[in-house]
């Protein structure tokens, strides 16, 4: 496991430093401002981190592990409100394996979500944003199980709308001097949460067997989803840093995703650290 | 600057902290048991049936086998009391999967006769007998066809239905031997059930658990058989049955006790009318149990099995003889017409 881990690391590391010169030091990343509200960002970021599956279609016991995961996103700022609205969608996905206390058997997991969504910003202090809005999202994932007979597998299906809120502060770290001038290292701090407030989610009876559900259709295990029966949350803390004319990320990406509904406890929550990248840059219309 | 880190940090404690908190039982003796009891208490699906039909309270068992357990006893004593806990509900899809052993109860099968020898039955095969996947089939010299069928594990094909059926299309009868089978994939036996019967009939019904309470099911769905698309069968079936015959099997006989060609000879077969679903305790261990029931066409549980139209039993002398007195009886049915 701690090889896989390591492998993964690396395998970010890897990655991000493929954007990156060679030449990039330390003494050079001051010489960078920080593109800070530019029109548009992407984000490449890779994840690795711990996660525990709770799903009692298939087990009572909490299942932990390893996750690996990615996450792009997007934002870009639209004319709405005088510039003062961004668009922004984002693609996460992840694949978990983790095991029972015991040790006895395993769980396979995939998911993949997307959402997008507007949010409006709002500057109370120079160098401090804040932003509130709204997401819409898709879910699809699977949970399985490699030892149970009928009941191998559990899939993952939701459709729902989103709170989303946020704030951002750019700031700079004194990094001492440089040919008499002083020398500062440009960073953005950044928060995001996004909490599903309405939806519709698949959810099985509590005995429901593949066979009936194969003969009646999923139709009757489409339910609404809200935060009385689905309380989750995405949380995303961000640090920006310049290096060179690359723009490196790390955070930390909590995910709680729970349900309880038709007497079926679920949970998956996911702590990750992520590494990846970030370009800004600003769309120009042909003329 | 610092007020916004705080703010922050506290978001991040709180709301990280609204995971609910799960799992309420030990990897101890008393946490397994009281695991396992809870398990089959909100999800076994016969609870209030076995209840009324064996004479026991599932209340009551929990002090029963409590009282066998101490902190200290060792993984293979906690195994058995916990496999004897289960036996009282006398399912064969109730069972405790460890590395040690498998915990069953098998009475269903193992407390009566098993009124079938392979030998002989090999022997009405032959040797030039056909194979088509599970299915084994030949001609016997009164003209009778001769089909065994010995798991539902193993798949069988339209095509192999449709090639057998082709092939034993003169015969003036067919004898489908399921003796032994212990079930398998229930597609299997929709697949075959569809061969006997000329127009959507119904089986049965099956439901399912909706809550933990022992009572909480779905309404009863009903289950049809549509007629296959191809050749399918119409002259006179024997159906042979034992105790053995459990699980998808006993689907089986459910079904064609309903086709109108179909005439069910033998003994009662061993039930198993439950979808199993699997689960576990904190021990690592295994739980299978019955988790959605189904009934026969008239609302009947058929988890203790299924009656056949006439009991027969196989007759050791003539066994002895070279001589399977079930199969006989069944050729005697086919050719005095006396299947209905």
């Amino acid at each position: 496991m701690k090889k896989l881990c390591q492998a993964i690391i690396l395998l970010c590391l890897t990655l991000t430093a493929l954007q990156l010169p060679a030449s990039a030091c330390a003494e050079e990343l001051a010489l960078q401002p920080v593109p800070d509200r530019s029109p548009t960002s992407r984000a490449l970021l890779f994840g690795v981190g711990r996660t525990n599956q709770f799903d009692t279609y298939l087990s009572p016991m909490e299942y932990t592990g390893l996750q690996v995961s990615f996450l792009t996103q997007s934002e870009r700022m639209t004319r709405l409100a005088d510039y003062h609205v961004s668009f922004q969608s984002t693609l996460q996905g992840a694949f978990t394996s983790t095991e029972n206390p015991a040790a006895s058997a395993n769980y396979l997991g995939g998911r993949l979500a997307y959402d997008a969504g507007w949010h409006y910003h709002y500057s109370p202090l120079p160098g401090l944003g804040l932003k509130g809005g709204m997401l819409a999202g898709t879910d699809l994932g699977f949970l399985y199980n490699s030892r149970n007979g009928n009941n191998p597998a559990q899939g993952r299906f939701s459709l729902d709308v989103s709170l989303s809120a946020g704030a951002d502060y750019s700031f700079y770290v004194p990094l001492g001097r440089k040919g008499g001038s002083p020398c500062r290292l440009p960073m953005r701090l950044a928060y995001q949460a996004d909490l599903p407030v309405l939806g519709m989610m698949f959810c099985p009876e509590f005995g429901e067997t593949y066979y009936e559900i194969s003969q009646r259709g999923v139709g009757h295990d489409i339910i609404c989803a809200h935060p009385g029966n689905s309380l989750s949350l995405r949380q995303l803390l961000t640090v920006d840093f310049c290096m060179k004319r690359t723009v490196l990320r790390i955070g930390y990406l909590c995910d709680v995703r729970q349900s309880n509904a038709r007497s079926l406890r679920y949970h998956d929550v996911s702590h990750s650290f992520m590494l990846g990248f970030v370009r800004h840059f600003q769309l120009m219309k042909r003329k | 600057m610092k007020r916004l880190f705080s703010v922050i940090a506290i978001l991040l404690a709180v709301l990280t902290a609204c995971q609910q908190s799960e799992y309420e039982y030990d990897d101890t003796p008393q946490g397994n048991l009281d695991a396992l009891w809870t398990l089959i208490d909100q999800r076994y699906c016969f609870l209030t049936y076995k209840e009324e039909q064996l004479g026991f309270s599932w209340a009551d068992i929990r002090a029963k086998y409590s009282a066998r357990l101490n902190p200290g006893m060792s993984r293979v004593q906690l195994f058995e009391v916990l496999c004897q806990m289960l036996s009282e509900l006398r399912d064969g899809h109730v069972n405790l999967l460890t590395s040690l052993d498998l915990g069953r109860n098998w009475s269903w099968k193992e407390d009566y006769p098993l009124n079938l020898d392979v030998e002989l039955r090999q022997q009405y095969l032959g040797t030039d007998y056909h194979i088509g996947s599970g299915l084994r089939y030949t001609i016997l010299p009164d003209n009778v066809a001769y089909v065994v069928y010995e798991s539902f594990s193993d798949a069988i094909g339209e095509g192999n239905l449709e090639d057998m059926l082709l092939y034993l299309r003169l015969c003036n009868g067919m004898i489908l031997d399921i003796r032994g089978n212990g079930g398998g994939e229930l597609t299997n036996v929709e697949r075959l059930s569809r061969r006997f019967t000329n127009e959507e009939t119904l089986v049965g019904y099956v439901c399912h658990k909706t809550g933990t309470g022992h009572d909480d099911f779905s309404e009863p769905r009903p289950e049809y058989v549509a007629p296959a698309r191809g050749v399918r069968w119409q002259k006179p079936v024997v159906l042979l049955t034992n105790r053995s015959c459990y699980s998808a099997a006993n689907t089986f006989v459910r079904n064609m006790k309903e086709m109108p060609l179909v005439f069910v000879l033998g003994d009662q077969t061993g039930g198993g009318s439950g979808m199993p679903l699997s689960s576990e305790l904190p021990i690592g261990w295994s739980v299978r149990f019955s988790a959605s029931p189904s009934f026969d066409a008239r609302m009947q549980h058929t988890e203790f099995g299924i009656e056949p139209d006439r009991y027969a039993f196989l007759d050791e002398a003539l066994a002895a003889q070279g001589k399977d007195s079930m199969i006989e009886e069944a050729r005697r049915l086919i050719s005095d017409g006396m299947t209905h």
